[in-house]
């Protein structure tokens, strides 16, 4: 006969307590791995109803917007006088108009909107035409009830634009297509993808430092010019309302 | 009412293109391309009245629309000059389906025609100043349009001319 031995069914891991510290392991393993974000969401949760208020927020924005239209004005003041040394051209802001597109060519080989007030409503043939984003053209024909601009990307307009980041002045050809060309007549133009262009400070058609676009691209120097391309803020093909800038010639 | 519209169904039509100029329809347009819309009125004009009176409304269509654009140096009226001579010298083909494409065919045709030439005016004016960047934009240009323009014309030109040949023998069955 065989001798049947009576095996103990008590295991370790037949106790609770064993799985209870298991599952605290794992728990911990799964909080190094995540690396507290679990922690930090619970401190997001608990810690809401204790932050700063949004009155307290609202406060400290004013204070800083109080600031900056300090900072504006003192600014504007400076420019105004610098501007009246230099007697340069002046834009105010009290004369614009606000205008609609009624009659938009922004493909093919005429580049041109046409807006809803012409001269009954003071429009004036080379007002500076702004848009969402920055400049679209200037006045170049104006009936009693509309008016045509002339959009930079039509191959006739010819513009003075600023780089700001080199401190240089260029050329701004519109070619026909949605991407006009900065000439700059300096092989040596330190210019970079990326760069803003805004209208010349020292431009006699424009008024001065309007948003225009961004180098997207350049091409190689050719005869001591360098050229690039530049994608504009103002996308003449989407806006639907714009101001016309009236201009004070100083 | 209606017989005023029938006799005066090219004026009146006449009167629209410069109107469909402007409007400029972009959902109509490829690549931000538009038709070439004179043409569709002055091929089956030019193919039922001939080369000179063809001549002339190319001249009066060019006038009016080069007075619609802003560009003071270029013309259309040359373009459109052409082609309302070309357009005048071509015969009604006897089958309907066949005329119907040849319409695509010949706008096609003319819209080339008028997009190189307004092309050479630009390149001429720019020849100067070596600013040859204008050419990319401008076969861009030139293609979109001879295909929408070619595209279109099957449409617009057969419409046109029965309601042309249609008030032309309303016309001189009252005479």
């Amino acid at each position: 006969m065989l001798d049947i031995r009576r095996i103990s069914t008590r295991r370790w891991w037949h106790k609770k307590k064993s799985w209870f510290f298991f599952a605290i392991f794992l728990f911990l393993v799964f909080v190094r791995i995540s690396k507290g974000s679990f922690y930090k969401d619970f401190y997001y949760l608990i810690s809401k109803p204790f932050w700063p208020g949004q009155f307290q927020k609202e406060v400290i924005q004013k204070s800083i917007d109080q600031e900056s239209l300090i900072k504006l004005n003192l600014l504007k003041k400076d420019n105004k006088r610098l501007r009246e040394i230099l007697s340069l051209r002046e834009s105010s802001n009290n004369d614009e108009i606000s205008a609609a597109v009624i009659s938009r060519k922004t493909g093919s080989w005429w580049r041109q909107i046409i807006l809803n007030k012409g001269s009954k409503d003071g429009v004036q043939i080379g007002s500076t035409v702004v848009g969402p984003g920055g400049l679209l053209g200037r006045v170049n024909n104006t009936s009693f009830f509309t008016s045509s601009v002339t959009l930079i990307t039509s191959p006739e307009s010819k513009l003075g634009v600023w780089v700001d980041r080199i401190q240089i002045n260029g050329l701004l050809v519109g070619l026909g297509d949605d991407y006009p060309s900065l000439i700059l007549y300096s092989k040596d133009a330190d210019i970079k993808v990326g760069d803003f262009i805004s209208s010349s400070p020292a431009s006699t058609l424009l008024p001065p430092n309007i948003p225009i676009g961004i180098i997207q691209s350049i091409d190689e120097p050719f005869k001591s010019k360098k050229t690039a391309k530049i994608s504009l803020l103002a996308k003449p093909h989407a806006i639907d309302w714009v101001q016309i800038l009236k201009l004070n010639i100083q | 009412m209606n017989k005023f519209f029938i006799k005066n169904s090219h004026i009146i039509s006449f009167i629209f293109i410069p109107v469909i100029f402007l409007w400029h329809p972009n959902w109509l347009g490829f690549l931000g391309v538009q038709p070439y819309w004179p043409l569709f009125w002055l091929l089956p004009w030019s193919m039922i009245y001939g080369s000179i009176n063809g001549f002339i409304i190319g001249l009066f269509l060019g006038l009016i629309l080069d007075s619609l654009t802003l560009d003071s140096n270029f013309s259309q009226i040359p373009g459109l000059i052409l082609c309302g001579i070309v357009f005048g010298r071509i015969k009604f083909h006897s089958d309907i389906l066949v005329g119907h494409f040849r319409y695509g065919l010949i706008c096609s045709f003319g819209s080339f025609l008028c997009g190189t030439l307004y092309f050479l005016q630009i390149f001429f004016k720019n020849f100067i100043d070596s600013n040859f960047l204008l050419v990319i934009p401008s076969l861009h240009n030139i293609l979109a349009e001879v295909f929408l323009t070619g595209f279109f014309a099957p449409f617009f030109c057969s419409q046109l001319l029965r309601l042309f040949k249609f008030s032309r023998k309303k016309l001189q069955s009252q005479i």
